[in-house]
C-alpha cells in the first residue's frame, strides 16, 4: 500500500471516530451508577414502551414502504396524466416535518378543530365532535411520521429505478414474466440497497422521534428515555436506554447485511443508462395510478400546508410579527455551512473506505452512523458532556484556553453536532451512489496513470454529482426542519423558523406556530423545486 | 469556502467576547409577550437582554456543563419544582434583593429564586352534566371517588404540572395514601391520558368527560378568542371549580427565575428580576399570559377575574417543596398505571 492510501484511510478513520464520539459518550453511561427509575420502569411500563416502539416502527415501515416504493415504481416505469408533476411533487412531502404534520393533523381533527368549523359552516350547528375521527395516539403518530418520511424511500428508490432503466422490464418480458412478476422478482430485488437505505433512515428517525410521539402522548422507549432524564434526573439511565435503541438498530443492519450476503449491486459498466421508453397506462389503470399519486400528494403535502395557511389567514398578526429576514438568513446560514461540511467529509470517508477496502473501516463507519438512531437531544447533550470533559481533562491539562465557548452555544458547535447527527444521511447516500460505480472504473483510471486523488476528483465527483445534489437537498431539508439540537446548541438571540415554531407551539399557540411552520415548509419546498429540475433532467 | 467558515468562526468568537452592558437569559418559559417586556427593560435601563429559549432540562444541562465558562445570567422557567431541582444542584446564587423580598410573598420564593407569576391547577366541569351541588366541598382527593368513574380527564403522568400537583398531595397526605388516590384517578379516567391542558378542557366541552384538571390560564386563553371562535364557544360550555376551599386551598404553582452561580452579569440579572416584579411588568404579564400577578396591587386579566378571584390559595404547602416530591410523584403515578 502506498502513502496516499494511508491518508485516505486515516481521514476516513478520523471522520468515523468524530461521528462516534456521542455514541461512546452515551455508552460510557454503563460505567456510571443509575437511580431507581430502572426498577420502577421494569415494574411498570417497560414492556409497553418496547411494544409501542415496535408497533410504531412496524406501522411506519409498512406505510413508508408501500407509499414510497409504490410511487417510485409508478412514476419511473409508466406514463399517466400528471406523472411529470408527481415526479417532483411527491418529494415535497419532505418539506413537512413530522411535528408540524402532527400539529396540523390535531388541529384539523381535534374537538372544535378545523373539521368541526367546516362542518358547522356547511351544515349549521351540530354535535360533530363525536363523528369526526380522531387521528391521535398511535394512529396519529404513524400517519405523521410516515407521511413526512416516506420521501426517503421514494427518492432513493426512484433514483435506483432510474438507473435500472428499461433493461430490467425488458429482461422480465424476455423471460415471459407478467408486470407483477417482473416487479416482485426483478425490479424490487435489484432496488433493494436503495429501498433498505431509505427504510433504515426512516427506522432510525422513527425510533429517535420524540416531537410527534410526545405530542400524541404515546409511550414509546423515547418516553422512557425522557422520563429517566427529565423527571428522575437520571441521565445515565437515559443514555443506557438510548444505547439499547441503537443496538437494536445495529442489529437490524446486521440482519439486512447478512441476508443480502455477497450479492453485488453494480450497474453494467458498458452501455450505461439506456434511454427509457415508458409504458403508457390507459383507462382505469391510468386513473388508479393518477389517483394513488394524487392522494399521496394531497395527504402528505397539501393537507398540512392548507391547515397552516388557514391559520395564517385567520390570525395574520402572527405573520406580521415575524422577523422574516433574520429567520431566513439564520436558517440558510446553517443549511449552507452544514451541507458543505457534511458532503465533503462524507465524500472523503467513502472514498477512503473504497480505496482501502478495509473491513475494519466498514464496520467502524456502520457503527458510527448508527448514531442517527439516538434522539437528537440526547446526542446534543452527549456532545456537550464530551466537550466539557475534554475541556477540563485534556485542554486544561495542556494549559490552553477553554474551548467550551467555541463549541457550546455557537454556530461552530451547532454545525458540528449537525455533522454528527446527519452524517449517516450523507454517508449512506454517497455509499449507495458509490455502489453503482464498478471497481473496474477505478482500476482503469489507475491504469491510465491517474492518482488516487485524481480518480476521486475527475471521475468519482462528476459521476456522483447527482447523488451529491440529492444528498444536498436531503441535508438542507433536514437541517431546516431540525429542532432539538438547534434549540440547545444555538447562540443567544439566534432563531430559525423551526425554533420559532417550537416556541409558539410549546405555549399551545399552534395558530402562531403556523406562520413560521409555513415558511419553513415553503423554503424547504423551494430547495426541492430548484434541485428537482436538475435531478429530473437526465 | 474557507473564508466563509473563518468569518463565521470569528464572528461566533467575537460574540462571546463582546462585553456590552447586557444580561443573558436562558428561558424555558417563552412567551412572545416576555420578549416585549425585555425590550421595555432595555429601553429603561440601557441593558441589552440576550435570550436562548429552549426545553428546561436541556438548558439546565448546558448551563451545568458550561460551568465557569457559562454566559448565562438568569434562568427562567415555569414550575416551582424545576427551579427547586436546579437550586438543589447549587446552580443559583442568592437572587434576592430587598425590592424582591418586599414584593414577593415568602411562600413563592427562596433565597435562590423567586416566582414571577402564579397559576392554579384547578378542576373544570360541565354544568350540563354535573350538578353544582355535587361539587360542594370538592377536593383533588375527591377526584378519586368512584362516583366519578369514567368521567375524569387529566394529562399524562410525565406532565410537570401533574407532578407538582401530586407532589403537593404526597406532602399533605403521604405517599401511601397518594398511591391509592392515583389508582382511583386511573380508574376514573374517561380515556387514556393524552393531549395538553387545553385538550382536557375541550374533552369536557365535547362531552367526552365531565371533569377535567388543567391550569387556570388555558380557559382564559380560549375565552379570549385568541384560539378562534370555535374554541371560544367551547370554553363557554365549561366552568372552573377551585378545589379544596374548605381545607388547605387550591394548588398553586409559579413561573419564576433565579440568578445563576457563574453569572457574568449578576447585577443586571437582579435588575431584570426586579423589573419583572414591578407593577408595569406584572400588568403586562397578566394581560398577555392570563397568569395571576405575583405582587399585590395588580389585577389579573378580566377573564381570569371572571373565573373567580376570592378563592383560597394553598399557602401552607410551600412551592419550594415540590421539587423534593416530584420524582416520587411520578413513581406513584406510574405504579398506579397512570400512563
Amino acid at each position: 500500500m502506498g502513502k496516499k492510501i494511508n491518508i485516505w484511510y486515516f481521514s476516513s478513520f478520523l471522520i468515523s471516530i468524530a461521528v462516534a464520539i456521542p455514541i461512546v459518550t452515551v455508552f460510557s453511561s454503563f460505567f456510571e451508577a443509575t437511580g431507581n427509575y430502572s426498577s420502577i420502569l421494569k415494574n411498570t411500563f417497560l414492556y409497553d414502551y418496547i411494544l409501542n416502539s415496535l408497533l410504531l416502527l412496524i406501522g411506519v415501515l409498512i406505510l413508508t414502504f408501500v407509499i414510497g416504493v409504490g410511487c417510485a415504481y409508478l412514476v419511473s416505469f409508466y406514463t399517466f396524466p400528471g406523472v411529470n408533476f408527481f415526479k417532483w411533487a411527491l418529494i415535497l412531502s419532505f418539506a413537512v416535518p413530522a411535528y408540524i404534520y402532527a400539529y396540523s393533523l390535531t388541529a384539523f381533527f381535534e374537538n372544535y378543530g378545523t373539521a368541526f368549523s367546516i362542518l358547522k359552516n356547511l351544515f349549521g350547528e351540530g354535535n360533530y365532535n363525536s363523528f369526526i375521527p380522531k387521528f391521535d395516539g398511535m394512529m396519529g403518530a404513524v400517519i405523521s411520521i410516515s407521511f413526512s418520511l416516506f420521501g426517503y424511500v421514494y427518492v432513493l428508490t426512484r433514483a435506483s429505478f432510474h438507473y435500472q432503466s428499461q433493461n430490467l422490464i425488458e429482461l422480465g418480458k424476455n423471460l415471459g414474466f407478467s408486470k407483477k412478476k417482473s416487479f416482485f422478482k426483478i425490479i424490487l430485488p435489484s432496488a433493494r440497497p436503495a429501498i433498505v437505505a431509505g427504510l433504515s433512515l426512516v427506522a432510525m428517525e422513527t425510533l429517535s422521534d420524540f416531537g410527534s410521539v410526545s405530542f400524541f402522548g404515546i409511550s414509546t422507549l423515547t418516553t422512557g428515555i425522557y422520563n429517566a432524564w427529565i423527571s428522575f434526573d437520571d441521565l445515565t439511565l437515559a443514555n443506557r436506554l438510548s444505547f439499547y435503541l441503537l443496538i437494536f438498530i445495529l442489529g437490524l443492519f446486521v440482519l439486512e447485511n447478512l441476508s443480502r450476503k455477497k450479492a453485488q449491486y453494480h450497474t453494467p459498466s458498458k452501455g450505461g443508462v439506456k434511454s427509457k421508453t415508458l409504458i403508457k397506462l390507459k383507462g382505469l389503470k391510468s386513473f388508479f395510478a393518477f389517483k394513488f399519486c394524487a392522494t399521496i400528494f394531497f395527504i402528505s403535502f397539501l393537507f398540512p400546508v392548507l391547515q397552516m395557511l388557514y391559520w395564517t389567514i385567520i390570525f395574520p398578526k402572527h405573520l406580521t410579527d415575524l422577523n422574516l429576514i433574520e429567520l431566513f438568513s439564520n436558517t440558510i446560514l446553517l443549511v449552507f455551512l452544514s451541507s458543505i461540511v457534511l458532503i465533503s467529509l462524507a465524500f472523503i470517508s467513502n472514498y477512503g473506505n473504497r480505496v482501502s477496502r478495509s473491513k475494519f473501516l466498514e464496520v467502524l463507519t456502520t457503527f458510527s452512523i448508527s448514531g442517527y438512531a439516538i434522539p437528537g437531544i440526547i446526542l446534543a447533550v452527549a456532545f456537550i458532556t464530551f466537550i466539557s470533559w475534554f475541556d477540563s481533562n485534556i485542554v486544561n491539562f495542556f494549559g490552553f484556553k477553554s474551548i467550551k465557548s467555541i463549541f457550546i452555544g455557537s454556530i461552530v458547535g451547532l454545525v458540528t453536532v449537525y455533522f454528527v447527527r446527519f452524517y449517516s444521511l450523507a454517508s449512506n447516500g454517497l455509499k449507495s451512489g458509490y455502489l453503482k460505480i464498478n471497481y473496474s472504473i477505478d482500476e482503469s483510471a489507475y491504469l491510465l496513470g491517474y492518482s488516487k486523488f485524481k480518480t476521486f476528483k475527475n471521475i468519482h465527483i462528476p459521476y456522483l454529482k447527482n447523488s451529491m445534489f440529492l444528498i444536498g437537498i436531503l441535508l438542507s431539508i433536514e437541517i431546516i426542519k431540525e429542532l432539538p439540537i438547534t434549540l440547545i446548541m444555538r447562540p443567544f438571540n439566534f432563531e430559525t423558523f423551526a425554533t420559532t415554531a417550537y416556541v409558539f407551539a410549546s405555549q399551545d399557540l399552534l395558530e402562531a406556530a403556523a406562520a413560521p411552520s409555513l415558511f419553513l415548509v415553503l423554503i424547504a419546498s423551494f430547495f426541492i423545486l430548484i434541485t428537482s429540475k436538475y435531478i429530473l433532467k437526465d | 469556502m474557507k473564508k466563509i467558515l473563518l468569518t463565521v468562526l470569528m464572528l461566533s468568537l467575537f460574540k462571546t467576547f463582546a462585553l456590552a452592558n447586557e444580561v443573558n437569559v436562558f428561558s424555558a418559559r417563552h412567551y412572545d409577550s416576555d420578549i416585549q417586556l425585555y425590550e421595555k427593560f432595555t429601553a429603561k435601563t440601557g441593558i441589552k437582554v440576550n435570550i436562548v429559549s429552549g426545553k428546561d432540562k436541556a438548558l439546565q444541562k448546558r448551563i451545568i456543563e458550561e460551568g465557569a465558562e457559562s454566559k448565562a445570567d438568569l434562568y427562567i422557567t415555569a414550575d416551582a419544582g424545576r427551579l427547586g431541582a436546579f437550586a438543589s444542584k447549587g446552580m443559583f446564587q442568592n437572587s434576592l434583593t430587598p425590592a424582591i423580598k418586599a414584593a414577593v410573598p415568602s411562600n413563592f420564593r427562596t433565597s435562590k429564586w423567586t416566582g414571577i407569576a402564579k397559576r392554579a391547577r384547578i378542576i373544570y366541569y360541565s354544568p350540563e352534566r354535573v350538578n353544582a351541588n355535587d361539587l360542594n366541598g370538592m377536593t383533588y382527593e375527591g377526584l378519586a371517588d368512584p362516583k366519578w368513574k369514567g368521567k375524569v380527564v387529566i394529562r399524562k403522568s410525565n406532565n410537570i404540572y401533574n407532578q407538582s400537583l401530586v407532589a403537593s398531595l404526597i406532602k399533605n397526605n403521604g405517599k401511601k395514601a397518594t398511591t391509592e388516590w392515583a389508582k382511583g384517578i386511573v380508574a376514573n379516567m374517561a380515556r387514556d391520558p393524552k393531549g395538553n391542558d387545553r385538550a382536557q378542557i375541550l374533552a369536557v366541552a365535547a362531552g367526552e368527560a365531565d371533569l377535567a384538571v388543567a391550569n387556570t390560564y388555558y380557559l382564559a386563553l380560549m375565552l379570549s378568542g385568541k384560539k378562534g371562535a370555535e374554541q371560544q364557544a367551547a370554553a363557554k360550555k365549561v366552568l372552573p371549580f377551585f378545589p379544596n376551599q374548605e381545607d388547605r386551598g387550591t394548588h398553586m404553582n409559579i413561573s419564576g427565575g433565579g440568578v445563576l452561580k457563574n453569572a457574568p452579569n449578576p447585577d443586571n440579572a437582579k435588575k431584570l428580576l426586579e423589573f419583572l416584579l414591578t407593577k408595569e411588568a406584572q400588568e403586562h404579564i397578566v394581560n398577555n399570559t392570563f397568569e395571576y400577578p405575583m405582587i399585590d396591587g395588580v389585577e389579573p386579566h378580566p377573564l381570569v377575574k371572571q373565573m373567580g378571584l376570592g378563592f383560597k390559595q394553598d399557602l401552607n404547602t410551600k412551592v419550594a417543596n415540590y421539587e423534593k416530591n416530584q420524582a416520587v410523584a411520578l413513581e406513584v403515578m406510574l405504579s398506579a398505571k397512570w400512563k
